[in-house]
């Protein structure tokens, strides 16, 4: 890394870049996640507005625009406006490391993916700030939820990646993906396929979405910590919830999927492509699966990921022992 | 055409940097033999954390104050990278910010909370004066310690974090350490479960 101008400048424009990137993600995804919907439920989807309503999800983005922000009586002010900020900040800062493709990082980081870690916790508080400020109890029970699940499924989530890092030997994303090859066979999740369906069910667990989103189950918590939302704080926190979906996928491509490798011409496009098969799976995931209770939520979490996480990881070092 | 473009980034710059050259001058004469820009990021971290200390105490509402803490964690973290140390950073804010303050927030919303507790009341005179000498006696030992001899600063260029040296130290130079506090967890967990626990009772003997 170089403290020089020119690197800052890079990483405004990298910046940019990545909120560009974030805004056109969700008005996609919004689409895509509806059209899926209505095709896995039998019913047409958005068909209005524009050729077959593709442009539904930017009407919305205008409708969320222009409401009115309404406030509820007695929240604590501060941590209320704070919290969909909060959600949003650590965002930009998650997507630094991210190789895009072999020269395309907007900041080479030697423990990358701890720097996304360790980022990635900041998204929970402002979740719990959230439920906590809107004083009201279907947004505490969210914050509740909110908690135990992000603490329970960040430590299968740590330890799938952590075999990947043994493999490695390496916490930076750029030589992750250079150690694997250019084939899927060669690929880490030819390599460590149980640590790679234990990340993808603990990235549906940290990412709150269908069938683990507990925080904000409509059907019991009306919309969980943000139920007192309304207008751009509500804009926000759906936004942030893409760009995290966005994020793992990213880092499920560059971690198991062989990243900007691919068959013929290596390049960040191959990034994009696995990135989005990854998104479509969890958008399937969530129209096919029902919710799940908290308990079993908890129950699939302890009893399960976690002790077949460590078992991962303890074979895995003993097997990288043995062929030394 | 490349003169011309050379020419416009130049002025560029030169608008930049200007303000930063004057500021620079002007800490210089102040502070001679110090590099400006670790300065800054030192003072901006230590106001962080300061800010952090000060809503946590001063907040009546305990999960300000606890975003007090988060907000000083944060800036400890700042510290460490200004110490060319990115992996204890990284490793601050997953582990303080993202799993103590969240379990912190999960107590707090375990017990009862109607801001009737002990922060919602001003101090009274006894802590005020325990609180004033415990702020004033590290200043004064401390304080003349550090302007006396005031460190070097500077922004490192820290390269390669040496994961596998620090790991190497752990189950090797710091061995005894390292299963001693991973002793002391276990027996906290141990404790903490031991004190949870409660045997379920069988159907006969449920209370009616």
């Amino acid at each position: 890394m170089e403290l020089s101008l020119l690197s800052f400048v890079q990483i405004i424009i990298a910046c940019l870049l990545i909120i560009g990137l974030m805004v056109g993600n969700a008005v996609i995804m919004v689409y895509i996640e509806r059209k899926a919907a209505g095709f896995i439920q039998r019913r047409p989807g958005p068909y209005e507005v524009g050729p077959r309503g593709t442009i539904q999800a930017i009407c919305d983005a205008m409708k969320l625009l222009g409401k009115q922000l309404f406030i509820p009586g007695n929240v604590d002010w501060a941590l209320y406006f704070l919290a969909p900020v909060l959600a949003f900040l650590p965002v930009l800062v998650l997507f630094l490391p991210i190789p895009f493709g072999k020269y395309l990082t907007t900041l080479q980081v030697d423990d990358g993916i701890l720097l996304i870690l360790a980022f990635a916790g900041l998204g929970v508080i402002s979740n719990i700030l959230a439920g906590w400020a809107s004083n009201n109890k279907y947004g505490l029970l969210g914050a509740a939820r909110a908690v135990a699940q992000s603490v329970a499924y960040e430590i299968p989530m740590i330890m799938a990646l952590l075999a990947v890092v043994f493999l490695t030997g390496s916490l930076n994303l750029t030589a992750i993906v250079e150690r694997q090859g250019t084939w899927p066979w060669e690929w880490n999740i030819a390599y460590q396929p149980l640590a790679c369906f234990i990340y993808f069910v603990s990235l549906v667990g940290e990412t709150n979405r269908a069938p683990f989103d507990l925080p904000e189950a409509e059907s019991e918590l009306t919309a969980g910590f943000h139920t007192e939302y309304s207008g751009m704080g509500f804009a926000l926190f759906f936004l942030s919830e893409y760009a995290n979906m966005l994020l793992v996928s990213f880092v499920c491509a560059t971690f198991f999927l062989g990243g900007y490798r691919g068959p013929i011409l290596d390049g960040f496009w191959w990034t994009f492509i696995k990135a989005y098969a990854v998104m479509c799976v969890i958008v399937w995931l969530r129209w096919t699966f029902p919710r799940v209770r908290f308990d079993q939520l908890l129950n699939i979490n302890w009893k399960w990921l976690l002790p077949l996480s460590i078992l991962n990881l303890w074979v895995t070092a003993i097997i990288i022992k043995f062929i030394d | 055409m490349d003169q011309v473009i050379d020419k416009i980034i130049d002025t560029l710059l030169a608008y930049i940097w200007s303000p930063l050259i004057a500021l620079e001058t002007m800490i210089a004469d102040y502070l001679p033999g110090q590099d400006i820009a670790a300065l800054i990021a030192y003072a901006v971290y230590v106001l962080i954390i300061l800010a952090g200390g000060f809503l946590a105490i001063a907040s009546r509402n305990l999960v300000r104050a606890m975003l007090g803490l988060v907000l000083t964690f944060l800036g400890v973290a700042g510290l460490y990278l200004l110490l060319a140390c990115p992996f204890l950073a990284f490793m601050q804010i997953l582990i303080y910010v993202g799993a103590v303050c969240v379990l912190i927030f999960f107590a707090i919303m375990l017990t009862r909370n109607t801001n009737e507790g002990e922060e919602s009341k001003l101090p009274g005179i006894g802590s005020a004066i325990y609180g004033f000498f415990a702020f004033v006696l590290p200043l004064g030992i401390l304080g003349p310690l550090i302007i006396i001899n005031v460190p070097k600063l500077e922004l490192k260029d820290y390269g390669q974090t040496d994961t596998k040296l620090l790991g190497e130290g752990l189950i090797t130079n710091d061995v005894f350490s390292f299963e001693l506090i991973s002793i002391i967890l276990l027996v906290a967990m141990a404790g903490a479960v031991f004190l949870a626990w409660r045997r379920r009772p069988t159907p006969d003997e449920a209370p009616k």
